[in-house]
């Protein structure tokens, strides 16, 4: 929220504006276009008609080229009323007969004087004239007589105040409709943003109306486009619950498993004081520190299966090596060991997979101590190893961890999964390691699976997905 | 600007004949330049009441005929000489090429904007009066005789009685009188007996002159019976005017005729040239003008088309306003006035 993100009206609008604005633009420049080309179009017609009803009036008197222009070749041009009205006759040759000598000539490609073969067309053009940008039409007729032959060219130029006049009511005509149209629709869209958005406050108003531990999912009516915020938030909200469910659990274990030993220490402790015998004394003591030592693991495990629970909420799932993660879990587990050989073997060099490396070390640690501490201390030697074993198996790891213990009956596999259930060994343990692994491997998406070892021992095996 | 005024001083020494000075009585603003056809005695009660409103503008007054007025103002414009600020001629099409060929500069103002359609143009030419072409009969040469109410009738009775008429119809020479010029082309464009009454002028030895002064004279001494196309302003100005014509506005269609006023682009002084043109197209000009002037107003406030002329209605066939526009340089064609000319020397059979 540190980032202040503008409203979603405004950039809605905003956004819209802009759009709008460029498709005017062009708009603009579109209608432009075209309302130029309209009215150069209809008033072209009329310039080449009063030139054309001059040239009708060409006539040939000896060797003097006539014309007689009649009213209506330049009143009819009047259809333009403030437009100045330029005319010229000549030819052939540059010869002028009648009109403004001095009339831009027509741009290339035909020079003036040249004799084109056939009856060309009126040829229109712009040029500036006394001040003015003018629209100049000419033609040709030709001539012939006795001693006599060329054409003569018949040019007509009008101001072009009408046509511009014309050509921007077309573009208002055209434009104005579509800005009124845009106002409209960016004035819908503003008050369309906020009824859109009423939802939102409804949900806010039910959220701010809670009790602090309502964590209840979202009953609020909800367009379709608001429901995945919904979804997220109750699903959210679940994870939370879930989570402090937990919490409560293992804060009512965690008295209740911790106050025990703790008034047992503290009746060992009573006792040793009131002995008198010394050699008594240190056998009660002995029995306080073994205590207290099975009461620091407890505690210990308890701490790891919290922070297991919580990580695996959290699924902070990055890249890693498997094999890196099981050789540092052994190397943290295996000095505690005593004189148990540990083994490792790996059939590949790297293992890459995504997971979160700080839980699957931990629950390998706690197989390893577990294989350690199950071990049976009396049968040392060569069968009495523990051997942590690592195979690719389809797209992901078997990780195997055999020891030479007791291993645990049938019945029972199920039951050393729940937390604070152990093995009947009687050995030291708070009952948390192997549903510290459950938990780890399914948080993982693996499984993991209790076997007997050939020759005697419990084989605990990890499947694990690999990097897809 | 050192030039101008050495220009100018040249001009204040050697006054022609024709320019009148109206000097300022208060504070110097400037003093304008008329180039005008009007008769200086005309146009006076005008630039005095002009300058009871703006006593600080000078005015000088040069009178000219149409063509020489043009060819002047456009020569001097060609050689970068600005003198005058504002153009008054009766010839409509000269006013009307000044403006197509940019000579004229743009005035906008709600007298201006008063103005029938027709009297404006591009808002650079502006017409500020209306005065129908009419015929003049002499009241007492056509005593006993009926008085030809349209050109139709006119031609009946020049055919009827030759010698009744024979040299004394007097017209305007439309080669040296602009405004004739302007008025036969108007009557080519829209009359179709126009060309048999020129057969007819030409048949009984047609009198033509520049002015329209020799030719009211020579109605009221007698000496011609009739005048055609003739300014009625110009008649009804004179003394004994009622007493001596007859005016008769043709039936089939009588044109009018409106001065225009241009105000020169590069006018040396602008701003009292238009100050100028606006009072000239307000209703105080425009009375001032109808009252002292004798020159019927343009201004469709002031009076009825009719009470204007001093007419009855029923007096009155189609008035026929010339509009000014590029149709009027159609006449100005060097070609089409050299055809114009042609047929108009074969009428008067090489008199002229």
């Amino acid at each position: 929220m540190s980032e202040r993100v503008r409203s979603l009206k405004a950039r809605l609008v905003g956004t819209m504006a802009l759009l709008f604005l460029a498709g005017t633009v062009v708009m603009y420049l579109a209608a432009r276009a075209y309302g130029l080309r309209a009215a150069d179009l209809s008033y072209d017609r009329l310039l080449a008609g009063s030139a054309l009803s001059i040239a009708e009036t060409l006539s040939m008197d000896g060797a003097r080229v006539r014309v007689d222009i009649p009213y209506a070749a330049l009143d009819m041009l009047s259809a333009a009323p403030e437009d100045k009205v330029f005319y010229r006759v000549y030819g052939p040759g540059a010869k002028t007969v009648t009109g403004y000598e001095d009339l831009p000539l027509v741009p290339a490609p035909r020079p003036r004087g040249e004799e084109p073969s056939e009856v060309p067309a009126p040829r229109f053009f712009d040029a500036a004239y006394r001040g003015d940008m003018v629209r100049f039409v000419v033609l040709g007729r030709q001539i012939a007589q006795p001693g006599m032959r060329g054409w003569v060219w018949v040019q007509v130029g009008q101001t072009r105040l009408a046509r511009e006049e014309l050509a921007g009511e077309l573009v208002l005509g055209a434009l104005l409709p579509i800005a009124l149209l845009t106002l409209l629709s960016l004035a819908l869209a503003w008050f369309g943003v906020g009824r859109a958005l009423r939802p939102l406050e409804s949900i806010s108003a039910d959220l701010a109306g809670r009790e602090p531990a309502d964590l209840h999912p979202l009953r609020v009516p909800v367009p379709a486009e608001v429901r995945p915020m919904v979804h997220a938030m109750n699903g959210f909200m679940r994870r939370l619950e879930g989570n402090m469910a937990g919490l409560r659990a293992f804060i009512g274990d965690a008295a209740h498993q911790i106050r025990t030993p703790l008034a047992g220490l503290r009746a060992q402790v009573q006792l040793a004081l009131d002995e008198d015998d010394p050699r008594e004394t240190r056998r009660e003591l002995l029995k306080i520190e073994r205590n207290a030592a099975r009461l620091t693991r407890l505690v210990n495990q308890m701490l790891s299966d919290a922070m297991v629970m919580h990580r695996a909420e959290a699924r902070h799932f990055e890249a890693f090596d498997l094999v890196d993660v099981i050789k540092r879990a052994m190397r943290e587990a295996v000095p505690m060991s005593g004189d148990v050989p540990v083994g490792f073997i790996s059939s590949v060099m790297r293992a890459p997979m995504r997971g979160d490396a700080v839980l699957l070390g931990e629950a390998i640690k706690n197989l390893v101590d577990n294989a350690i501490r199950h071990g049976s201390p009396d049968s040392l030697g060569p069968e009495a190893e523990v051997e942590v074993a690592l195979h690719a198996a389809g797209d992901g790891y078997e990780l195997t961890v055999s020891d030479r213990g007791p291993g645990i009956a049938r019945g029972d596999r199920a039951r050393v999964f729940e937390r604070f259930e152990r093995g009947d060994t009687g050995a030291p343990g708070a009952g948390l390691g192997m549903a510290i692994v459950a938990r780890v491997a399914a948080s993982h998406g693996g499984s993991v699976a209790l076997e007997d070892r050939d020759g005697g021992g419990l084989v605990v095996r990890l499947t694990l997905k690999g990097m897809q | 600007m050192k030039r101008r005024w050495w220009w100018l001083a040249l001009c204040l020494a050697a006054l022609p004949a024709w320019a009148k000075e109206y000097p300022v009585r208060a504070q110097v603003e400037g003093t304008l330049t008329l180039y005008s056809t009007l008769d200086t005695a005309v146009f006076e009660p005008l630039v005095v009441d002009f300058q009871r409103v703006h006593p600080g503008i000078g005015v000088r007054y040069e009178n000219l005929d149409a063509t020489p007025q043009y060819e002047r103002f456009v020569r001097e414009e060609k050689a970068g000489i600005h003198r005058a600020d504002l153009l008054i001629s009766t010839s409509m099409d000269l006013q009307v090429k000044l403006v197509n060929d940019g000579y004229a500069a743009r005035h906008v103002s709600q007298s201006a904007n008063a103005l029938p359609a027709w009297a404006r143009w591009r808002d650079e030419a502006f017409g500020f009066t209306f005065e129908p072409a009419v015929m003049v009969f002499n009241r007492e040469a056509m005593k006993g005789r009926p008085v030809p109410q349209s050109r139709a009738e006119l031609i009946d009775q020049i055919r009827r009685d030759p010698a009744f008429w024979r040299g004394r119809i007097g017209t305007y020479d439309i080669s040296k009188s602009s405004v004739g010029y302007l008025l036969a082309s108007q009557d080519v464009r829209h009359s179709s007996e126009f060309g048999a009454l020129v057969e007819a002028f030409g048949d009984i030895d047609l009198q033509v002159e520049e002015h329209t002064a020799t030719l009211l004279e020579r109605i009221e001494a007698g000496e011609l019976v009739a005048g055609y196309n003739l300014l009625g302003s110009y008649a009804r100005a004179r003394p004994g005017s009622e007493r001596n014509f007859l005016l008769v506005y043709p039936r089939d269609h009588t044109l009018v005729v409106s001065r225009t006023v241009v105000v020169s682009k590069h006018a040396p002084n602008p701003e009292l040239a238009h100050r100028f043109l606006d009072y000239l197209l307000s209703v105080r000009g425009q009375q001032v003008m109808a009252a002292r002037c004798g020159l019927p107003p343009i201004r469709k406030e002031l009076d009825g088309v009719y009470e204007r002329l001093g007419v009855n209605e029923s007096q009155i066939g189609v008035l026929r306003p010339i509009s000014l526009g590029p149709g009027l340089l159609v006449y100005l064609d060097q070609e089409k006035r050299r055809q114009m000319f042609e047929v108009w020397r074969a009428i008067l059979g090489g008199k002229r």
